[in-house]
């Protein structure tokens, strides 16, 4: 049964020249979990808004957009508040009230339940997410996943039939974001609620979604089940940049389609000329077809340069009675490394960046920085051409109503004058790329803007150490490819950086070295080619469908060159041997 | 873990008017007396050790303050007990003192007691009940306040990363707090809008908004109002026949022990202490059904 039905909707703001969404056609059934995917500004939040009445922007809106078979202008304003649910981006704004029952009842308050009914339906709700154990807590003392799922659950408690959500998963850390996922699917398969998911990270969603819709330029540019997403992807376009945000083991089939193609016969492969889309398909293709030979390529180890941050046995922490954070942490990191330091959630990573730069003092303990303590470092001399800290909410770093007038306030407390700051404000804009966004105010910028804003005006005090917080976090596969090409001529400029992380895929493509903090410490630290061959869970999707073969191939392109030589030596001795067509490998 | 809180809001809320009222208006040594053990054997249950003894030690050094203050500027009284400065001080006046002592520390700690006991969903609740709109506005600010603290923090020490607004002159430092207040705010009112989308989208505005709360009148809160009523009852009827009256000036008077006097002191004792006894059964059963396991 149909239950939602989309005809022919255009959309577009006041006084704007293009639409946001245009000629949109689709139904979806009842019970379906459909994830919704595209670059940032395709205008999924435009579609999904207007399908939830209360949350419709203003604008010029033509077409139709029917719930059920009736109208949503027409539904009752109970069953349009009720029957569709939408949960959106950030955690934190949602939540309106101050205490977890409180948050859960909200919804039924306003529907005018009575007390007895709200009881009920929130005692049951909160069972069925268990969350019965922080029931009576404060919002506020909540951690981010937490506070989603509670964002989740007050929305299912108004049992909607239809469930919207915009990017849930974009605040979260991986662990978080995949017990989200989790939680939606079992409302989708146990309660049968149809869903509706915008997502960046595909890596979960894909392989369990029953439609996959692509949008571009506000259009649906694809809409069909996820198997069959690549190939129309590559009909579309050769390097169509959504390829590089799907999830490994398709990026893997797609570039060995296109980079094999003289011997790649889809029609032989199985599944049949279907797509692969979890580790365990991508796992059983590549042995089938490949044999593995040596362990792959390991990138040499740095030549030995002088440390430019050096952690002698520091511990630290917060309060007197709390638990230590860091407990006699070793940490070197060499002039011009591009070191990136992962681990598990709230294991004090972040901790470890407000120590190094200065903010925590350690209780025990040295740091040097360039070979000189931190405390001879006197005022603000360890943050004036030194070292740079990007914080994990971009935001944070903006105090002004324009980027430029918070790059001119930094250049005045650097003692700057105009005729010299002004070419460095065109530089650096030029080369991340922000010329347009200079005179917009910063908090009207999305994410990735914000990002490579706060990053400008970091590297505007011109460090040569610089400190990043969680980078990637709730950017899209586009994004995190700017972000990569920056980080790449900053490694061209011999400057150190040492990112904190959870973003396996993003340390195995960029990092000099990786290393695991746990329980206070380094407990391991390698080039991204050993490091993530020696973890076994803490790796790389490319390397978990990979490691048998070749255990040092961790990213999907390390993977696809082996595959290629292989195939390549195989096609050599096949030549020599007589010319036999070409054997399926 | 706190038996007390546990009782419905308003159960509460009477129970410490009662309590705090009384000891407020009536003047009486007695009654004074019986507010402030009740309330000092109450929050000792209420706190830890470490926290008592800190409470005594800021406690006993304002008892003599409040207490010397009054003989010092107050020279009413008929028994002069000697001459400071030219002028009278008398016993009076130094017993008055005392009980004025009593009582503010009766008051203090009582009011001690209750806000650990009526915690901000307590108080929303009972005020919601008159007024819904405003219950949920209290709820969002006691939500935005922490959250606002959390971001001028984040913000804070992204600035200093930078090298902003921490140097040693003040007019730069207070220039970063005002900067960075005035960004958080702008901040906060671009979530607001946020937040009133998600109110927006579960339905707030819909016609005959209800208001749930998670606390329910169980007959242990009719037992305690009735016990309640009833002992200010007797309390207010010693009161009444002016058994309780009681004089520091210009000499020490008061009206001989009656019945209803006596009785009066009995009920307001058995009152103050109530929750302390609750606390305390409570403890011996925890004990008792420990001890069984």
């Amino acid at each position: 049964m149909e239950i939602l039905h989309i005809e022919n909707l255009s959309f577009r703001y006041p006084k704007c020249e293009s639409y946001a969404v245009k000629d949109i056609n689709l139904n979806i059934c009842a019970g379906e979990f459909v994830v919704l995917c595209g670059q940032s500004g395709c205008g999924k939040t435009t579609l999904l808004k207007l399908i939830k009445r209360e949350l419709a922007p203003v604008g010029e809106k033509s077409g139709e957009i029917k719930y059920n078979g009736t109208d949503i202008k027409e539904l009752y304003d109970r069953a349009s508040a009720s029957e569709i649910g939408y949960v959106m981006q950030n955690p934190d704004s949602q939540t309106v009230t101050d205490k977890v029952w409180h948050e859960l009842a909200f919804g039924l308050e306003n529907l005018g339940l009575p007390q007895e009914a709200i009881r009920r339906r929130v005692g049951e709700t909160a069972s069925w997410f268990g969350i019965q154990g922080w029931f009576r807590k404060d919002t506020d003392k909540l951690s981010g996943g937490q506070k989603q799922i509670l964002n989740l659950a007050s929305v299912v408690a108004m049992e909607p039939q239809l469930l919207i959500l915009d990017e849930p998963t974009g605040q979260l850390d991986p662990i978080a974001a995949a017990d989200f996922i989790s939680t939606l699917l079992r409302l989708n398969r146990e309660l049968g609620i149809t869903v509706i998911l915008a997502e960046h990270r595909l890596e979960e969603v894909f392989p369990v979604a029953d439609r996959v819709l692509v949008m571009d330029g506000g259009k649906i540019i694809l809409n069909g089940r996820p198997e069959n997403i690549e190939r129309g992807l590559l009909s579309l376009n050769e390097n169509h940049p959504m390829l590089s945000g799907m999830p490994g083991a398709v990026r893997i089939y797609n570039m060995l389609q296109r980079r094999l193609p003289d011997i790649f016969n889809p029609s032989e492969l199985k599944p049949r000329g279907e797509c692969l889309l979890t580790v365990r398909q991508g796992r059983d293709f590549l042995e089938e077809h490949f044999k593995g030979e040596g362990q792959g390529d390991v990138k040499p180890e740095r030549q030995e340069e002088p440390y430019a941050i050096e952690m002698k046995n520091v511990w630290f922490r917060y309060e007197r009675d709390l638990p230590d954070i860091l407990t006699g942490m070793e940490l070197r990191i060499s002039r011009g490394e591009l070191f990136f330091l992962l681990g598990g959630n709230g294991s004090g990573k972040t901790t470890v960046l407000n120590v190094i730069s200065g903010l925590n003092k350690p209780y025990r303990g040295r740091i040097l920085i360039d070979g000189k303590s931190i405390k001879d470092y006197r005022g603000n001399a360890l943050y004036r051409r030194k070292l740079a800290y990007l914080p994990q909410n971009p935001q944070t770093v903006f105090l002004k109503d324009s980027v430029r007038a918070d790059f001119v306030e930094l250049f005045k407390a650097l003692e700057i004058s105009r005729a010299d700051y002004e070419p460095k404000i065109e530089k650096i804009s030029e080369k991340l790329g922000i010329e347009g966004l200079l005179d917009r105010h910063p908090y009207d910028l999305s994410g990735g803007e914000q990002q490579k804003c706060a990053l400008a005006k970091i590297l505007l005090t011109e460090p040569e150490i610089l400190l990043l917080d969680e980078p990637t976090k709730g950017m899209d596969a586009h994004s995190k490819l700017a972000l990569k090409a920056v980080l790449k001529e900053l490694k061209t400029e011999k400057m150190t950086v040492a990112v904190v992380s959870h973003d396996v895929e993003f340390a195995a493509e960029n990092a000099d070295r990786c290393a695991l903090f746990f329980d206070g410490s380094v407990i391991s630290s390698d080039v991204p080619e050993i490091f993530f061959a020696e973890n076994s869970f803490y790796t790389t999707a490319a390397n978990r469908m990979a490691r048998r073969l070749w255990k040092n191939a961790v990213t999907c392109e390390q993977v696809v060159e082996k595959c290629i030589e292989e195939a390549g030596k195989r096609r050599k001795t096949v030549g020599e041997d007589g010319n036999k067509t070409c054997e399926k490998i | 873990m706190k038996a007390f809180s546990g009782y419905h809001p308003l159960t509460l809320l009477i129970y410490f008017l009662s309590v705090l009222m009384t000891a407020m208006f009536l003047w009486n040594p007695v009654i004074q007396l019986e507010a402030l053990l009740g309330a000092g054997l109450f929050a000792a249950m209420l706190q830890n050790g470490k926290e008592t003894a800190g409470d005594i030690l800021f406690y006993i050094p304002l008892f003599i303050m409040a207490a010397l203050a009054n003989p010092l500027f107050s020279h009413n009284g008929v028994t002069i007990l000697f001459f400071m400065n030219g002028n009278p001080v008398t016993a009076e006046a130094f017993i008055y003192g005392i009980a004025l002592a009593v009582t503010l520390i009766a008051v203090l700690l009582w009011c001690k007691c209750y806000s650990i006991i009526m915690s901000s969903d307590k108080f929303i609740y009972l005020f919601g009940r008159a007024i819904p709109k405003l219950s949920l506005v209290l709820s969002m600010a006691l939500r935005f306040v922490p959250l606002f603290k959390r971001r001028f923090h984040k913000v804070r020490k992204a600035q200093r990363a930078m090298g902003m607004y921490s140097s040693k002159s003040y007019t730069d430092r207070l220039k970063g707090t005002l900067l960075t207040f005035s960004a958080v705010t702008s901040w906060s009112l671009e979530n607001a809008m946020e937040t009133s989308a998600s109110m927006k989208a579960r339905g707030y505005g819909l016609a005959g908004r209800s208001n749930f709360s998670i606390f329910r009148f169980a007959p242990h809160d009719f037992l305690l109002l009735a016990f309640n009523v009833l002992l200010m009852l007797g309390t207010l009827m010693g009161a009444a026949f002016g058994e309780l009256e009681f004089y520091y000036y210009p000499q020490i008077s008061g009206s001989s022990l009656s019945v209803p006097g006596l009785l009066a002191y009995v009920c307001f004792g058995v009152l103050t202490l109530l929750p302390f006894i609750i606390e305390l059964k409570e403890k011996i059963l925890w004990k008792y059904f420990i001890s069984k396991i």
